[in-house]
């Protein structure tokens, strides 16, 4: 599964991750997912004044959720239940838990409002990732340069968009079917409508279908975040939801925000012949990634495109294209406030991160109060009310809590719920949960940063080493004409720990897994640098950092207990 | 003749790799022809005509051959610190890779002109360095009027604070050829911006014909005289020198006792590409004899007003050009040919024994007085080293004078770029018969024009010097 959109720093400007940053005791955070990281360990409510003014979740009329004006049976749980487990909102996250609740037994339904599938499988990473396989092949076949290496003669390469579009959206409908088909064939109910709390272990959906469950998980997801002041058209000022219907490829787009959402686009729209403007609101692009990766990126994802930016600015106001007029962006200093610069454009993307989908929940009926639209919980994702106690029954997953803003993420929060709720306690270590960016090349990471590694180290008095390799000494990349790239490995040498790993080059997405199942698993680094791994293959990229760090030699090794076949 | 200041070819191919270069600086006038030519011929051509004590400064290098400008990493040493031979002192980020910049000469970082994190053109002054301890005081004064110096167009009285990001300053040369625009602001795509920076076209002076008036790509590179292509990933590398380089290395005969080798600088480096460069394009050459008498009269007439020689050659032929456009097109890959949509006459220079052609922008449409403000500006700038990329490779026909040497002829070679170059010989007294058959003296001056066959043909370059003659025999239209 990809990654879901994650969250740009648009939200945050620097002296707000700082103050909050320092909050946490344990840096859990990966810097790449913003919102993730305020929300992150849950602490009191002076966050929720600091940022209560800049989130502002775009109404949705079709999304309109009843709230519960017949709140009779309130406050005593029914002794039988309908269900063992109600999970409201069929995303990625509803689904992961759904099957994995049938799996150990429970009576399982799952609410839905909208389509089955959520952000990811329709508005999100599905789609995109159709629509970055039409980049890539587009940029492949346009290079010239790069195609006369392998001997290869193409005439001009071409597209039409509303076959690409299609492609986007069939993909986005198969896999939607599939998921569906996958539940039904579990036996999951699938009930239609928009899903509220009622009270304790008892949840409403559609007009008036009061149901029962002694576990209710909610998986609501969230919806692109859009600053105020800028107007969304869906035609020439848009978010990412209208982007991945591909409608039109403006000559010249420019996207606001620099991270994950923006930057696939940016491949996108680029690959299909658009110019693009970034504007971040941080002093540098890609300000969530690992800095040595992002420079890189920068070389080789933005500088020889047509691409230009700017940094440390805030648009203040986008105007929509009309009566003749292009789309007017007025750029303001991000930290002194001051007018900046106006920019004509043909299309806006806004792509400033994402805000949770929790409005209309019932959430008052529990007593919770939501932090800037995410609902407060603990490390085993149980919701903690507006009194900071447990609400007994009651989890939330995914988005809609913030912890870590990818579909995967939700995903594996959602088993880890069940895990619990099935008897066996879980917590979910989410240094361990990797996440990519499908650029060409592909940017992926696990674990901590330089930057916060050192930072822990520091605190923690360990030492923090790092290893780099470059994809133009892999055989396979060489074969393929695709050397650009590293990938870097950060490490404790004195007990052969992987803090982190980042890659960015080809596959780097489909890489990063040997280094985030290590994290999950504890392996160490003279553990795995032993194992084998095929030549020539790309992965040999990773066993070349494995083989390069330099772990001191009194580190323990778990005795691999070898079965030898006869 | 555009020179470019490519002189560090790229050794950092890897990037994130660190290498290190050395950056060279200006002494004292009377020692640096010696001291660059020996030790430091790669950016003598940079050094700065003001620096009387032993104050050096520090240039942004450049890194690799497409390098316009540089990012400062970081400074590795801070301001007084000791420097010895050898030592890096600098980090600096260009396009490909950061470097490590280490210094020539020992001495102290007398100040930092460019803070870390800012960015300066190549060649402009980064910092400065001071031989001794006592000459940081008067280099920090030095840097301190440097920045003010820049802002002193603006007619501020008292000179700005050196913090107030000098960089930006050195960046961006006030614009002189900001014709009344109006309040519009330039707006440009972002490949549009990019492709500028490249071609070193200067983005204000191209008129966009993209929606809204916006500069597209396009319209650069028609500024720049090249064929609007459609992948542009990379410019083509230009075409490898012909074979005879290689035979004459081969055949050369051994060198004289006693001859000392004089490595290029890279002025002469990249007028030698450039020449060799040229053999690659069919030119000839059509002469033409011009009466100047009524020229002459108007010089004198309009000399006290600072009109040169050289402003009415320009407008004259600026003037000429705008009525026979294929002569100021320019035909760069051998299929197709562009028309230049402004008129930008680059004027060979002789300057301490180079060669520099700074560029008059839009001559046809400047008027005399401006146009000779202009030169006389590009000229303090090609002596002091001070010449954006802009200024001396945005030229679409080139002009030759060497008529004040007192040559009557001469054939000039042909730029490659540009369609065609007219050299111009001396005016003397000659001995004309009228078509009557009556002798007279006349004051007659020998043009001799060299164009590219490709796309300029005989006929072509005969009409456009017998318009360029009557512009000069009948001067008036010149000063309207």
């Amino acid at each position: 599964m990809a990654l879901s959109f994650s969250q740009t720093s648009f939200t945050r400007p620097n002296h707000v991750l700082g103050s909050t940053g320092s909050v946490f005791s344990t840096p859990r955070s990966l810097r790449f997912c913003g919102l993730r990281r305020e929300a992150f360990g849950f602490s009191p409510s002076n966050q929720l004044a600091l940022r209560s003014d800049r989130i502002r979740i775009p109404s949705r009329k079709s999304f309109q959720v009843f709230a519960s004006a017949s709140s009779n049976g309130n406050g005593a749980p029914p002794k039988s239940f309908d269900y063992d487990l109600i999970i409201i909102g069929a995303g990625v996250g509803g689904h992961g838990a759904a099957l994995h609740a049938v799996e150990k037994g429970l009576k399982t339904a799952i609410i839905e409002g909208d389509v089955v599938g959520g952000t990811c499988v329709n508005r999100g990473c599905v789609p995109s990732k159709a629509l970055l396989a039409v980049s890539g092949r587009m940029r492949e076949l346009q290079n010239e340069h790069h195609m006369k290496s392998f001997g290869l003669q193409v005439s001009a390469a071409g597209y039409d968009r509303q076959g690409v579009a299609d492609h986007a959206n069939n993909l986005a409908t198969k896999i939607r079917n599939n998921l569906t088909n996958s539940m039904k064939a579990l036996g999951v109910d699938i009930l239609t409508g928009f899903g509220s709390v009622l009270g304790p272990q008892k949840v409403k959906y559609g007009k008036d279908n009061i149901i029962t469950a002694k576990d209710i998980i909610i998986a609501t997801g969230s919806v692109p975040f859009v600053p105020k002041g800028i107007e969304v058209d869906g035609k020439t000022v848009i978010t990412s939801d209208h982007a991945l219907k591909l409608e039109s490829v403006p000559d010249w787009i420019a996207i606001v925000g620099s991270g994950y959402i923006g930057l696939e686009f940016s491949d996108v729209y680029t690959a299909l012949g658009s110019e693009v403007t970034f504007i971040e609101a941080l002093d540098q692009l890609m300000p969530g990634f690992d800095p040595e990766i992002s420079k890189l990126a920068q070389r080789v994802l933005i500088n020889p495109r047509k691409i230009d930016y700017h940094t440390g600015v805030f648009a203040s106001k986008i105007t929509p294209a009309k009566d003749g007029k292009p789309v007017l962006i007025e750029l303001i200093d991000a930290k002194t406030k001051e007018p900046k610069d106006t920019l004509e454009v043909d299309a806006a993307l806004i792509a400033t991160g994402r805000a949770p989908f929790t409005n209309g929940l019932g959430l008052e009926n529990v007593n919770v109060v939501t932090q800037r639209g995410f609902i407060p919980v603990d490390e085993r994702m149980r919701v903690i009310d507006g009194n900071g106690t447990l609400v007994p029954n009651l989890y939330c997953i995914g988005d809609a809590n913030g912890k870590l803003m990818l579909a995967h993420a939700a995903s594996a929060q959602g088993i880890s719920v069940v895990e619990q709720v099935s008897g066996r306690d879980h917590v979910l270590n989410h240094l361990s949960i990797p996440a990519a960016c499908f650029t060409h090349p592909e940017i992926s990471m696990v674990g901590l940063t330089e930057p916060q590694a050192k930072e822990k180290g520091e605190k923690e008095g360990f030492k923090v080493s790092v290893v780099k390799t470059s994809f133009k000494a892999n055989t396979k990349a060489l074969a393929e004409n695709e050397g650009e790239g590293i990938a870097k490995m950060i490490y404790r040498p004195d007990n052969g720990e992987i803090l982190g790993v980042h890659i960015f080059g080809l596959h780097a997405a489909d890489l990063i897994h040997e280094a985030s199942n290590a994290i999950a698993l504890g392996t160490r680094i003279q553990d795995i640098k032993l194992a084998v791994h095929a030549h020539p293959t790309l992965s040999e990229v990773l066993d070349e950092l494995f083989k390069a760090a330099k772990v001191e030699s009194h580190a323990t090794t778990r005795t691999v207990s070898e079965k030898v076949v006869v | 003749m555009a020179v470019s200041s490519s002189s560090f070819l790229s050794t950092a191919s890897l990037t994130n790799s660190k290498s290190n270069i050395s950056f060279a600086s200006s002494v004292s006038p009377s020692l640096r022809s010696v001291v660059f030519r020996s030790t430091t011929p790669a950016t003598s051509h940079r050094r700065s005509m003001t620096v009387r004590s032993k104050i050096r400064e520090i240039f942004m290098p450049a890194l690799s051959s497409t390098m316009t400008e540089g990012k400062i990493v970081s400074w590795i040493k801070t301001e007084g610190e000791k420097l010895a031979k050898g030592e890096s002192v600098v980090v600096v980020e260009s396009d490909k890779a950061d470097m490590d910049v280490e210094t020539f000469y020992d001495g102290y970082l007398a100040a930092i002109v460019v803070g870390e994190g800012e960015t300066a053109p190549v060649g402009a002054a980064i910092g400065l360095l001071a031989e001794t301890e006592a000459e940081i005081e008067e280099a920090k004064s030095k840097a301190a009027s440097k920045s003010s110096s820049s802002v002193a167009e603006a007619v501020v009285p008292s000179p700005p604070p050196v913090t107030s990001s000098p960089a930006s300053a050195i960046a961006q040369p006030a614009p002189v050829t900001a014709v009344s625009d109006g309040p519009r602001k330039t707006v440009a795509t972002p490949y549009a911006k990019k492709l500028a920076k490249q071609h070193k076209v200067d983005i204000e002076s191209v008129a966009g014909t993209g929606p809204f008036g916006r500069i597209t790509a396009s319209d650069v590179e028609t500024a720049a005289g090249i064929a609007p292509s459609k992948s542009s990933i990379a410019p083509p590398p230009p075409p490898p020198p012909p074979v005879t380089a290689k035979a004459t290395t081969t055949n050369l005969p051994p060198l004289l006792p006693d001859s000392s080798i004089v490595p290029f600088t890279a002025m002469q480096s990249a007028v030698s590409k450039n020449m060799i460069e040229s053999l690659s394009v069919p030119t000839f050459r059509v002469g033409y004899p011009v009466n100047t008498d009524a020229l002459d009269a108007l010089y004198e007439k309009v000399k006290p007003k600072g009109v040169t020689m050289t402003a009415l050659l320009a407008k004259a032929a600026g003037m000429a050009l705008a009525q026979h456009p294929v002569v100021n097109a320019s035909c760069k890959d051998g299929k197709s040919f562009s028309y230049n949509s402004s008129i930008n006459i680059a004027v060979a220079v002789a300057i301490n024994g180079g060669l520099i052609t700074p560029v008059l922008q839009d001559a046809d449409k400047l008027d005399l007085y401006l146009l000779s403000q202009k030169w006389k500006e590009l000229v303090g700038k090609a002596r002091s080293k001070q010449l954006q990329p802009h200024e001396y490779n945005s030229g679409t026909f080139t002009l030759s004078n060497l008529g004040m040497f007192g040559v009557d002829r001469f054939d000039a070679i042909l730029p490659p770029g540009q369609g065609a170059i007219m050299a111009v010989g001396a005016s003397k007294p000659t001995v004309v018969a009228d078509k009557d058959g009556f002798f007279s003296v006349k004051n007659t001056m020998l043009v001799n024009v060299t164009a590219d066959h490709r796309i300029v043909y005989g006929a072509d370059l005969a009409a456009f010097l017998q318009t360029f003659a009557k512009i000069i025999e009948n001067p008036d239209s010149l000063t309207l």
